[in-house]
Parts: C-alpha cells; sequence; structure tokens
C-alpha cells in the first residue's frame, strides 16, 4: 500500500477489484484480443473509480461494473455498436449436438479432446449478441437477470439469446472435433 | 409385429408424462433448470421426470457436461502486469485529487 492509503480506494480495492479477473474476461470476449482487453478494463476500472460514489453499497458491484465496461466498449471501442448486428435465423441452433453423438458418445467425452485455445476460439467466434450472455452465464455464473440489467434487454431475450449461443458453441465445437478426429 | 423404430418413435411421442410434465417441456426448460432460473415447483416436477424418463436424462446429462466443460474451459485470470497497472492507475488519480 501506498504512503496516501485512502479510505475510498481501500474500499474501492475490496469492493470492485475482487471483480477483475470477470472484468477481464468480459473485456476479452468484447474485443477479441488481450492488448485491447487490457486497456478496456483500465479504462472501465479508472470510470468506475470517478463514479464510486454513485456506487450504492450492498448493491450488485459485479453487474455496476460490466455495465460500465459494456458502456465505455459501445463508446470508446466500437461506436457503431448501437446498431445490434443482423442475427442470422438458422435452425441448427434448435438441436443439440446430443442428437448427432447419442450413439457414439451420448456422455460428450470429446469435448475433453479439445485444448483451451479452441474452446475459447469458437466462444470469440460466436457474434456477439450471444458471446456476451455465454460468458457472463456460463463462465461467470451470472443469473439471467444480472444480465438482462447489464446488457439492457428483457430476460427472455437474455433466455432465448443464451439458448442459441450455447446450441451454436456446441455445434461449432462438435464440427471442430469432427475434423480433428476427436470423434468419428 | 410393430417395427422397432417405430416403436421408439411411439414412446418418444406419447410416452406418459412423469412429474405432471411432458418431454417437449422439459426439453424447452432444460438451460433454465441447469442454470437455476426456475421455481422451486417446476424444478421439482422437471426432477421427477428425469429420474423416470429414459429419453430427456441423457439429454440432461449431456447439457450439463457442455455447460460444466465451456465453465472449466474458458475462464481466463487477469493478467499480474494489469493488476499493477491499475493500482498504480487508482493511486495517480488520488494524487491528482
Amino acid at each position: 500500500m501506498g504512503q496516501n492509503d485512502s479510505p475510498m480506494r481501500k474500499e474501492f480495492e475490496n469492493e470492485a477489484l475482487v471483480h477483475l479477473d470477470t472484468l477481464f474476461n468480459v473485456a476479452l470476449r468484447l474485443c477479441g484480443n488481450a492488448s485491447d482487453a487490457e486497456d478496456l478494463v483500465q479504462d472501465t476500472v479508472t470510470k468506475a473509480y470517478r463514479a464510486w460514489d454513485k456506487y450504492e453499497p450492498g448493491t450488485n458491484c459485479r453487474a455496476w461494473l460490466v455495465t460500465i465496461m459494456r458502456n465505455t466498449f459501445i463508446n470508446q471501442f466500437r461506436r457503431d455498436s448501437r446498431r445490434p448486428s443482423a442475427v442470422q435465423f438458422d435452425t441448427v441452433e434448435d438441436v443439440s449436438v446430443f442428437e448427432s453423438v447419442q450413439d457414439k458418445d451420448p456422455e460428450g467425452n470429446f469435448f475433453h479432446e479439445f485444448v483451451d485455445d479452441e474452446v475459447k476460439q469458437a466462444i470469440q467466434d460466436l457474434p456477439e449478441e450471444f458471446r456476451i450472455p455465454v460468458v457472463l452465464s456460463d463462465v461467470e455464473g451470472m443469473s439471467y437477470a444480472e444480465i438482462a440489467e447489464i446488457l439492457d434487454l428483457p430476460v427472455g431475450t437474455v433466455k432465448s439469446r443464451l439458448f442459441r449461443g450455447r446450441r451454436r458453441l456446441q455445434q461449432r465445437l462438435y464440427e471442430y472435433a469432427l475434423e480433428m478426429g476427436y470423434i468419428r | 409385429m410393430t417395427a422397432f423404430w417405430k416403436l421408439g418413435n411411439w414412446m418418444g411421442k406419447a410416452m406418459p408424462p412423469s412429474g405432471g410434465v411432458d418431454c417437449c417441456t422439459v426439453m424447452q426448460q432444460l438451460y433454465e433448470y441447469i442454470d437455476g432460473e426456475l421455481d422451486e415447483q417446476t424444478v421439482e416436477q422437471i426432477r421427477q421426470h428425469l429420474e423416470k424418463c429414459k429419453r430427456c436424462m441423457p439429454r440432461y446429462d449431456f447439457e450439463s457436461a457442455f455447460l460444466r466443460f465451456v465453465e472449466d474451459q474458458a475462464h481466463v485470470s487477469a493478467p499480474p502486469e494489469l493488476r499493477r497497472k491499475i493500482f498504480a492507475s487508482l493511486l495517480e488519480e488520488d494524487s491528482e485529487n
């Protein structure tokens, strides 16, 4: 700790900086590379620190921080992001990969053949409207309500994006597993 | 004699609902069930259905395995250097005010 240890900074460190891993994870999925992600985390933390008096103690600090990150990303890193990217409707999402593997690998053991980077890349390749709900839910363990608050979406939309995002990810991993011979 | 595939098809469609819900409803709510987003009564209905349904249970196991796998694989920790930079920038913020 530095010599000019302020109570506010101490409080901020205890309440907000414990979520640094979450912020970095989300930033990485938003930006797609570590360098931009680090910049985004840094900008987010600085903004949050300056606005710390607006944070209500006892409320969801993690959601508050990720909301600041989302807004920062929209305003600074991708100015045209208010226009939602076109969502392609394809029927593949309705079908679980289970239907394709139930005879040869019903327990999904082929998932464990993947190396880290392949999975991260598959997540990164999801369109953003699916990627962020999937990361917030499946990597960060957030509830649908928290995600809805952060993304400013109705809970029903979060639910359907999660459903479709997960199915897309599953399908992508399955196709990759076929290509690599992890599953026959 | 009924062909085996027809019997399978018949079972899939007409199997009496277990736990008061049918397979279709369970499949639609499977992610919400795994995510802990359903009320107690629905959770109990689905749990009872899954216990008895040979069609839905393997699907539940597969989706659960998939979500656990994503959770395990995808997490990244913030680099130590970023932590250092952030602590330094907060000190700087303080000194400016």
